[in-house]
């Protein structure tokens, strides 16, 4: 084969030539693709885990999962949503998107990228081979129950017995080393890759945001990788980092586990918003607003996010002076996050907004993001958490920002690119199903968490008695669940349909200023026969309006 | 330069394109990786397996990068496959404004004057405050105790008589949070006046504090139970309406200039020419 075959023509060949052509693929289009299909297989097994978790707490004292399967099932829960679903969201739209943002033939490191990929996808698979080892085949028991930040000492030897823990350690650790890979990769693609003309301060933000996103896996990722390998020390080396009866240290994974665990949050986040920052301004018709104080304050949440690991462990009674310093701390983060909410808002505002999906979920992000936001300050008060925490008010507080800030975004994401991607658009009709569908159920079901945690409901209790005032409230949450559930039905059946019989995009659909756009929908595997040369952040604009270019004002 | 050579095509249109070669050695690589670590927990048979497998893979890998097998030539697609040229749009340009560029407002308060309204609200309110601690016989550090409680937890047992004492930590504290947030309501005023209707010293004097006071008066439970508890509301809200009016006095009498000066000028002119 001296001439491979491209993207449109494998189409029709046969169904092994095509899965062939995908698996060996190195194109970061399709590897992007591939990483989206994985979040969605994960969200519907993460999703399937909360519903029945759900269902366990319809009614006090019910006896649908008992309390080991119950530990077993929100453990899986967090750990699928936040390594399986958000992060290869993420990752996938980063990937399919910054080469063409950007108006390059392919990223830095394309089979380097293809590693990352598999990675993660074989680390979910390790995570889930829990399931099918069971007791019977060595031993080895199932599901892990330690929660997803895995405190020692609940996972020593001692504690955890058979494999269950290593299933978890060796999944998120495989896949955090695909999470390295791709984030590498990025860094070298955008600093060294960008089409000629096109300076640093003339990205799109989404590459913006996603630069810095990968900064952060740099930094935030290896402390955990190291951690997890101290601990496979600890169960099988006979060391005891964290077992404070030999002179370990319990806390020292605490410390370790949210030095990372705390930018991992933003490293979920800051992807939302480099995609609402694409999107509000095509939808609005306007230029951003203060393009240079939302990357500067992009860059400022990273480092701030950097410092502030211990406000998740204000409960663990560290020294008052260091609580203070850690809740000053998180308390700056505020300002470059009220920022980038005023840009937000000051280019909606004036703006001929045009109310299609992709600005339906950045609004809906928007506001859920902000509520988010609040109750994190509130947490990071340190009464307040001495209160709160470990309530179901936490559990509130990010869900509202990691499900209904992340996960919307990058939905909305999801509208937005997927005519690029399939040169299919999705339905709008089908799209206002799911956008409603999921905003209602996801402020049914976590709205009234705020209620039952200040009302004193711990999170992770398989049951709870009656007569407590949380009946109505968990009624009501389950009630949401479902009906979410029902959105996210109606996303995949949007996404069906229109493969089969979805309205032709064409190559710009929405009138957009940014390069991804100057290309076919779908792109061709070496994205643009043409390299252009950029004057200005909107370089469509510039040729769509040569009467008055961008490149004059900026 | 220009208008007709900006957005040139720099490279000729060629026949065919250098791109890498698919390869499944990463994906093998990977597998290898997973098989590894599986031993750990099952057995070892498996980590041998898949070191085995890794050790294989980075050799195919690193053996078709250094051959010509590393890229393949991808021919163009078919012309009508590709991207439409794009056309100049006729659709008009939003009038009387510079482009779409448009900056809501056009004219605005200098950064400085917000900054400067901050802080003399800021005084101003430490007056009020200052006051209600001697008059209510309370004494005068006690309205500082209580905002530091917002921080330093073990303020939360204190009794009133506690509450009085001096506390270095505490007045420390107490002016790092009243600097910060006169400081950041005075910007966030300073910023969002020119865009609000009718006067600003309406705005800053009296919806302000109103808005202010009654969503610390919701949430003060929760945010600082201290302060909550041993608050006297009247005072409170009388400090507000004191930074709020001071505040907006100082902002509105500052000279607005105009919002595009607020973006360095060399940001704005370097491609102009
Ligand atoms: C203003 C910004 C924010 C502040 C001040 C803040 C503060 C906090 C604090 C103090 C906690 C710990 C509560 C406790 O353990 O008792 C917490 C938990 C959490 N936050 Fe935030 N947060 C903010 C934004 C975010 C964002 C943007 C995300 C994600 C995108 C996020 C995700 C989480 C998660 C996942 C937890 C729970 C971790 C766990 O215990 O499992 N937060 N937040
Ligand atoms: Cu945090």
């Amino acid at each position: 084969m001296a001439i491979a075959e491209s993207g449109q023509s494998s189409a029709s060949s046969p169904l092994v030539t095509q899965l062939h052509g995908w698996v060996t693929t190195v194109d970061h289009k399709r590897i992007g693709i591939m990483y989206i299909l994985m979040s969605f297989f994960f969200m519907v097994v993460g999703g399937i885990e909360a519903l029945l978790i759900r269902m366990q707490l319809w009614v006090p004292d019910n006896t649908l999962i008992g309390p080991d399967t119950f530990n077993q099932l929100f453990t899986m829960h967090g750990t699928t949503m936040i390594f399986f679903v958000v992060m290869p969201m993420l990752t996938g739209i980063a990937n399919y998107l910054v080469p063409l943002m950007i108006g390059c033939r392919d990223v830095a490191f394309p089979r380097l990228n293809a590693l990352g990929f598999w990675l993660s996808l074989f680390g979910g698979c390790i995570l889930y081979t829990c399931y099918f080892t069971g007791d019977a085949l060595y031993g080895l028991g199932s599901a892990p129950d330690v929660g997803w930040f895995a405190y020692a000492p609940l996972t020593s030897p001692a504690y955890a017995r058979g494999g269950a823990v290593d299933y978890w350690i060796l999944g998120t650790s495989v896949s955090g080393v695909g999470a390295l890979t791709f984030a590498v990769n990025l860094v070298a693609t955008i600093l060294t890759m960008r089409a000629p003309g096109m300076k640093l301060n003339q990205v799109p933000l989404f590459v913006w945001m996603m630069l810095i996103d990968a900064w952060l896996i740099l930094v935030a990722f290896p402390p955990l990788t190291a951690a997890q390998i101290m601990l496979i020390l600890d169960r099988y080396a006979g060391a005891h980092f964290f077992d404070p009866q030999s002179g370990g240290s319990a806390l020292l994974w605490q410390h370790l586990f949210w030095f990372f665990g705390h930018p991992e949050v933003y490293i979920m986040v800051l992807p939302a918003f480099g995609i609402i920052s694409e999107i509000i301004p095509v939808f609005s018709r306007k230029v951003i607003f203060g393009y240079a104080s939302m990357a500067a304050a992009t860059a400022a949440i990273g480092l701030i996010s950097l410092g502030v690991w211990a406000h998740h462990m204000f409960t663990v009674g560290l020294d008052d002076r260091l609580d203070a310093y850690f809740s000053a701390a998180s308390f700056l983060i505020a300002i470059p996050t009220g920022i980038k909410v005023f840009n937000w808002t000051a280019t909606l505002y004036g703006g001929r907004l045009q109310m299609r999906t992709p600005m339906l979920f950045a609004l809906g992000f928007l506001s859920m993001f902000l509520i988010g936001g609040l109750t994190g300050i509130m947490l990071a008060t340190v009464p307040v958490d001495w209160q709160v925490s470990d309530s179901y008010f936490l559990v509130a507080h990010f869900h509202y920002v990691l499900f209904g800030g992340s996960l919307f975004a990058l939905m909305g994401g999801c509208y937005y690119w997927f005519p690029k991607a399939t040169g299919k658009m999705l339905s709008e009709k089908l799209g206002l199903w799911h956008f409603w569908l999921l905003f209602i159920g996801f402020n049914l079901l976590f709205g009234p968490m705020h209620i039952s945690g200040i009302l004193g409901m711990p999170r992770r209790v398989y049951t709870y008695q009656a007569g407590q005032g949380w009946e109505f409230w968990n009624q009501v949450s389950t009630v949401g669940a479902f009906i979410m559930g029902f959105g996210i039905l109606f996303f995949f059946i949007n996404i069906a349909v229109s493969l089969r019989s979805g309205k032709k995009a064409g190559d710009d659909p929405w009138d957009a200023w940014t390069l991804e756009w100057a290309t076919s929908s779908p792109p061709p595997s070496y994205n643009f026969e043409q390299i252009l040369a950029v004057r200005s952040r909107r370089p469509l604009w510039d040729l769509k309006h040569p009467e008055d270019p961008d490149w004059k004002y900026e | 330069m220009t208008e007709s050579s900006s957005n040139s095509e720099t490279s000729p249109h060629p026949e065919t394109i250098a791109m890498p070669r698919p390869t499944a050695w990463p994906m093998v690589l990977a597998a290898g990786v997973g098989l590894l670590a599986l031993g750990i927990p099952t057995n070892m048979i498996f980590s041998l397996v898949g070191l085995g497998i890794i050790i294989t893979s980075l050799y195919g890998w690193f053996g078709q990068l250094l051959t010509e097998e590393a890229e393949v030539e991808e021919p163009l697609v078919a012309p009508e496959l590709r991207a439409k040229p794009i056309k100049p749009s006729h659709k008009r340009v939003l009038a009387a404004t510079p482009g779409q560029r448009l900056e809501l407002p056009e004219k605005v308060h200098p950064y400085s004057a917000g900054i400067k309204g901050g802080l003399a609200g800021g005084a101003v309110m430490a007056v009020v405050a200052s006051m209600y601690g001697l008059f209510s016989g309370r004494g005068f550090w006690y309205p500082i105790n209580l905002l530091a409680a917002m921080i330093l937890p073990d303020f939360a047992d204190n009794t009133i008589a506690e509450l009085a004492q001096f506390s270095l930590a505490a007045l420390i504290i107490g002016v790092v949070i009243h600097l910060a947030t006169s400081l950041m309501v005075g910007l966030f005023f300073g910023v969002l006046l020119p865009t609000l209707p009718s006067s600003p010293v309406f705005w800053g004097g009296v919806v302000g504090p109103l808005l202010w006071s009654a969503f610390i008066y919701a949430f003060m439970g929760v945010l600082n139970p201290v302060m909550s508890q041993y608050v006297s509301w009247p005072w409170f809200i009388a400090s507000q309406f004191a930074f709020g009016i001071v505040m907006g006095l100082v902002v509105v009498r500052s000279e607005k200039i105009s919002a595009q000066s607020l973006t360095p000028a060399t940001n704005r002119e370097s491609h102009d020419g």
